[in-house]
């Protein structure tokens, strides 16, 4: 990719929302709301960390993945992901998305790490939207992880009594 | 008989709380080191560390009570504090610290008892004709009887612990066809948090708010009340921000419910702090819910408007002192606001986010008080709870404390974790919030999200990560990292890498 960069004249930061952030290239450390550019800095030091300034104010940053041009950023305690584009590899994206079918299957992962309670369905069993799966007890909560669709459950991934960390697969279901 | 040293049986802020109360007091303290935490904040406050890190027993030592009473013991205390949680509300606890000549700074034995028995507790309220929601007479055998109760009661139900507290073992059914399910999953979460699989139903009452009223009660049965606090901002039955006073009630209100509080509190000879729970709906009903026999997490916002310290009160009543307060002594002044900064993933509906706290500052100020057992350098393990810091914020009004909360929260700076900050901060915006008609089901029902962001935020993200795409793909020089040239930018990234491994 080097070599093609100084031929990149815009950048696209895409959203998991699908919201779109254009940026020229060279990046500028500004941002122009309305008719004002405004000076963005990034900045780290030991009291505060990594920061951004902006408008006078520090507002914590982290990165807390990155991936080929996957990104996920944790800003002011919320966390973006975005994944970032060329003109070019947005255009093959496109065309790619375009030739996928839809995603049939749905696989449901340990949304934080803890023990696994109960099972209280099996491989077969059909499932209704809300309808509670497992219980995960984490940090003395017991919680109940709910089925996102309705569907058949094609795999049971994991055992009561058990230890899952956070995205682990706990259960694959077939999507009606 | 004076105390002289206290055993702090518990971990985290309230055990730098209780010893913070202490050495005022002059009385010495001795903290409890564990090999989960062998660097806790706590243990650098205390007078005696007791190392207990070799302790290889599966039972955590905060809740082992043979293990504490030897090491009360062993250290020559004479009083042991169990702050809240752990065995804060074990009467076999209190039995046995009194057995071995050890002052419990808590309730006597057999109000713990009776107050942590749900099921004994609502016998005691209806023959001391206490107002409360319909419900069964004792626990619930089986799912059929549960079945037949709730179908007497009418839909919705709740069912809850009868050892219970804190939101474990409790499940509202909405539909008959739902019991046996909720019945199931409500008796093994009782077994499993509270020793005792055995729940009661009561009838729900929808979208209430939660008002508690802080009792205070002496060994010579002097007791009496220091007003309600509001904690209806709950989510799953967990309070996230409490408030004193309520915008609900007036003095009239006030008097009424902090007279039958009282009244609860004689009907089992309670003496030291404790909080009697009450449900109120929309048209001012309340109902008695339970009465929880401890210091609570949120007893900062009651000290902060009666200018009362809850811990300095229940260290002198066990110590046998008379309530050096009578009711018509007690003035509320001003608003207090707590809100508790957990390490929780706001965005994935409060999920625990336990990890190291890299960075923390707090405010501070003459409305400000902050209660943390962490500081930089601590970790949020995923054996306790996920409590970073309480901030506790003060204004002369509910609307100057809201507008104080709103700049001390934007001035609390923590990275490592993810934090229930950005609940907060869209909470003191919500107008909901602001006009005080908030139920417990607020978090539930009344917001589509969880947290404030604004565009603003949301564009300064993508421009970051537009900026390191760019960094790592696009310029020559991104693999060899150049200190000298990208100081803002490079020690960051590898401090960060560095850090995850």
């Amino acid at each position: 990719m080097t070599a093609t960069g100084s031929k990149v004249k815009k950048l696209y930061a895409l959203s998991s929302e699908n919201k779109r952030f254009c940026f020229s290239q060279p990046l500028k450390h500004s941002i122009r709301i309305g008719k004002h550019d405004y000076e963005v800095k990034l900045k780290a030091d030991d009291k505060y960390g990594t920061y951004i300034l902006w408008k006078n104010r520090k507002y914590p940053v982290e990165i807390v993945r990155s991936r080929q041009n996957k990104y996920e950023i944790l800003f002011n305690d919320i966390s973006y992901t975005f994944t970032v584009e060329t003109p070019f590899s947005m255009q093959r994206m496109k065309v790619l998305n375009a030739s996928r079918g839809k995603n049939e299957k749905e696989i449901l992962k340990a949304p934080m790490p803890g023990k696994i309670i109960d099972v209280l369905v099996r491989e077969g069993s059909t499932v209704l939207r809300g309808e509670p799966l497992v219980i995960l007890e984490a940090m003395k909560m017991q919680n109940e992880i709910l089925s996102p669709v309705n569907g058949q459950i094609s795999r049971v991934l994991i055992k009561p009594n058990t230890n899952v960390m956070k995205d682990d697969m706990l259960i694959e279901i077939k999507v009606d | 008989m004076k105390i002289k040293r206290i055993l702090i049986a518990n971990r985290g802020e309230i055990a730098v709380r209780i010893i913070r109360t202490a050495r005022k007091m002059k009385i010495e303290t001795v903290a409890v080191k564990t090999s989960v935490e062998p660097k806790a904040m706590y243990l650098s406050d205390a007078d005696i560390i007791y190392d207990n890190t070799e302790d290889d027993s599966e039972i955590p030592v905060f809740l082992n009570i043979e293990r504490l009473i030897e090491i009360a013991l062993e250290t020559k205390c004479d009083a042991v504090h169990p702050g809240y949680g752990f065995l804060s509300e074990n009467a076999y606890f209190a039995q046995k610290c009194i057995d071995n000549n050890v002052n419990f700074i808590g309730p006597s034995p057999d109000a713990i008892y009776k107050m942590g028995n749900k099921t004994i507790a609502r016998k005691i309220a209806l023959s001391a004709g206490i107002p409360m929601a319909m419900g069964s007479e004792g626990n619930i055998g089986n799912e059929e009887e549960a079945v037949a109760i709730a179908d007497k009661i009418g839909y919705p139900v709740i069912i809850k612990a009868a050892s219970g507290g804190g939101g474990r073992g409790m499940r509202i059914v909405r539909k008959p066809e739902e019991m046996e399910k909720m019945f199931i999953i409500a008796s093994k979460e009782a077994e499993k948090a509270f020793n005792d699989p055995s729940v009661f139903i009561e009838k729900y009452i929808e979208n209430p708010k939660h008002i508690e009223f802080q009792v205070l009660g002496d060994k010579k049965g002097n007791i009496i009340h220091l007003g309600e606090r509001e904690c209806s901002i709950q989510r799953k039955h967990q309070k996230l921000l409490e408030e004193a006073p309520s915008a609900a009630l007036d003095d009239n209100l006030r008097d009424t419910m902090g007279r039958i509080a009282v009244q609860i509190a004689k009907a089992v000879h309670y003496y030291s702090a404790g909080t009697v729970e009450f449900l109120l709906d929309s048209e001012k009903n309340f109902y008695f819910m339970e009465m929880n026999t401890r210091i609570q997490v949120e007893h900062p916002v009651t000290e902060a408007i009666t200018g009362i310290d809850l811990i300095e009160q229940q260290i002198s009543i066990a110590a046998g002192e008379v309530l050096k307060y009578r009711q018509e002594d007690i003035k509320l002044t001003g608003w207090a606001i707590e809100c508790r900064i957990n390490a929780e993933d706001v965005q994935s509906g409060f999920a625990p986010d336990p990890g190291k706290i890299e960075k923390l500052s707090m405010p501070s100020g003459s409305n400000i008080r902050v209660d943390t057992g962490v500081q930089a350098g601590s970790a949020i393990v995923q054996s306790y709870d996920s409590m970073i810091a309480k901030l506790i914020v003060k204004g002369k009004d509910r609307k100057d404390a809201i507008k104080n909360c709103k700049l001390a929260l934007d001035k609390v700076w923590i990275k490592g974790t993810k934090t229930t900050l950005p609940f907060f901060r869209m909470l003191v915006r919500n107008q909901k919030f602001l006009n005080g008609t908030f139920t417990t089901a607020f978090i539930e029902k009344d917001l589509d999200k969880y947290y404030l962001n604004s565009e603003y935020e949301e564009m300064l993200a993508a421009w970051l990560a537009t900026k390191l795409f760019v960094e790592e793909n696009l310029l020559d020089n991104s693999i060899n990292v150049d200190f000298e040239n990208s100081r803002e930018m490079s020690p960051w990234l590898l401090n960060k890498r560095i850090n995850q491994f």
